[in-house]
C-alpha cells in the first residue's frame, strides 16, 4: 500500500511539474504549484502511517499552513496585475526585465 | 480481515484513476474556471486518501483549508476579474508544449518508480487507535515542533501585510 501511495504521489507531482513549465495561464500555473505541494504532503502522510510516527501529519500541516499564505498573496498578485495588464499571461508579465517602457 | 484490505485497496485505485484524471484536466482546460473547479475534485479526493491512512485530523484540515478556503478563493478571484476570452493568453502550441514536457518529464518519474518499486519499504500499517487523531497531531506538534509552529505565525503575519500592501491602490 505504501509503494501505491509513493508511486501515485510521483504521478501527481509529474502532472503538477508538466503543467507548470507548459501552461501559461497565471491561474492554471498557481493551481499546479498547489498540485505539487499536495503531492508531497500525499507521500508525507504515506510514510507517517507507516512508521507509526506523527512526525509527518505535522510537517504537511505545516505545509498547507505555507500554502495557505501563498494563496493569499497570490490572489493579491493576480488582482494588481490584472488590473495593470487586462491579461492573464504569463509571458506578458515581465516588469522587472522589459526593456521597454510599459 | 483479508476482505477490509481488498476493499481499501479498491477505493485506493478508484480514488487515484479520480485524483489523476482531474488533475489531467486541470493542466489541460483552457479556461481557468474549468481547471478550478476539476482541481477541487483532485483535493477532494486526495483528502480521501488521507482518510484512507488513518490521517483523519489532516482530512478534516485538507477539506476544510485547502477545498473550503483556498479553492473558494480562487473562484471567487476569477469571478471577480471578470475574464473574458481574449484576456486569456492564445497559446497556440498548447498540446505541444504539454506533449514535449511529458516527453522531458517522463525520464524522471520513471526512474523514481523504478526505484519506488525496487526498494523494500516495509508495509507495517499501524492500528494504533489514537494514531492520526486531533490529540495526536496536537501533541507532537506542541512538543517537538514549538519552533516551526511559531515561524509558521510569523509567516502568516507577513503574508497578511504582504497582501495588504499590494493591493491597496498607489495614487
Amino acid at each position: 500500500m505504501l509503494k501505491a501511495y509513493m508511486i501515485l504521489s510521483i504521478i501527481l507531482f509529474s502532472i503538477g511539474m508538466v503543467g507548470l513549465i507548459s501552461r501559461r495561464n497565471i491561474i492554471v500555473i498557481y493551481m499546479s504549484i498547489e498540485l505539487l505541494l499536495n503531492a508531497v504532503n500525499l507521500s508525507l502522510i504515506a510514510i507517517s502511517g507507516d512508521l507509526g510516527d506523527s512526525s509527518g501529519h505535522v510537517m504537511s500541516l505545516i505545509i498547507i499552513a505555507i500554502a495557505a499564505a501563498e494563496a493569499a498573496l497570490f490572489m493579491s498578485l493576480f488582482v494588481v496585475l490584472f488590473r495593470k495588464k487586462g491579461s492573464l499571461d504569463a509571458n506578458i508579465f515581465d516588469l522587472l526585465g522589459s526593456k521597454y517602457e510599459s | 480481515m483479508r476482505s477490509i484490505a481488498l476493499q481499501n485497496e479498491i477505493i485506493f485505485l478508484i480514488l487515484a484513476v479520480l485524483a489523476v484524471v482531474s488533475s489531467i484536466v486541470m493542466i489541460t482546460a483552457h479556461r481557468p474556471i474549468d481547471s478550478a473547479l476539476s482541481f477541487i475534485v483532485t483535493l477532494i479526493s486526495i483528502a480521501a486518501l488521507f482518510g484512507l491512512v488513518n490521517a483523519t485530523f489532516l482530512f478534516v484540515v485538507q477539506i476544510i483549508i485547502y477545498a473550503g478556503a483556498i479553492l473558494t478563493l480562487i473562484l471567487f478571484i476569477i469571478m471577480f476579474l471578470n475574464i473574458k476570452d481574449e484576456n486569456l493568453p492564445d497559446e497556440k502550441y498548447k498540446n505541444l508544449w504539454l506533449l514535449g514536457t511529458t516527453l522531458l518529464i517522463l525520464p524522471f518519474s520513471a526512474i523514481l518508480i523504478h526505484l519506488i518499486l525496487k526498494s523494500d519499504i516495509a508495509l507495517n500499517s499501524v492500528t494504533d487507535e489514537s494514531f492520526g487523531t486531533i490529540k495526536d497531531v496536537g501533541l507532537t506538534l506542541y512538543s517537538q515542533w514549538v519552533l516551526p509552529f511559531e515561524l509558521v505565525s510569523v509567516l502568516l503575519l507577513v503574508a497578511l501585510v504582504g497582501s495588504v500592501t499590494l493591493s491597496k491602490r498607489n495614487d
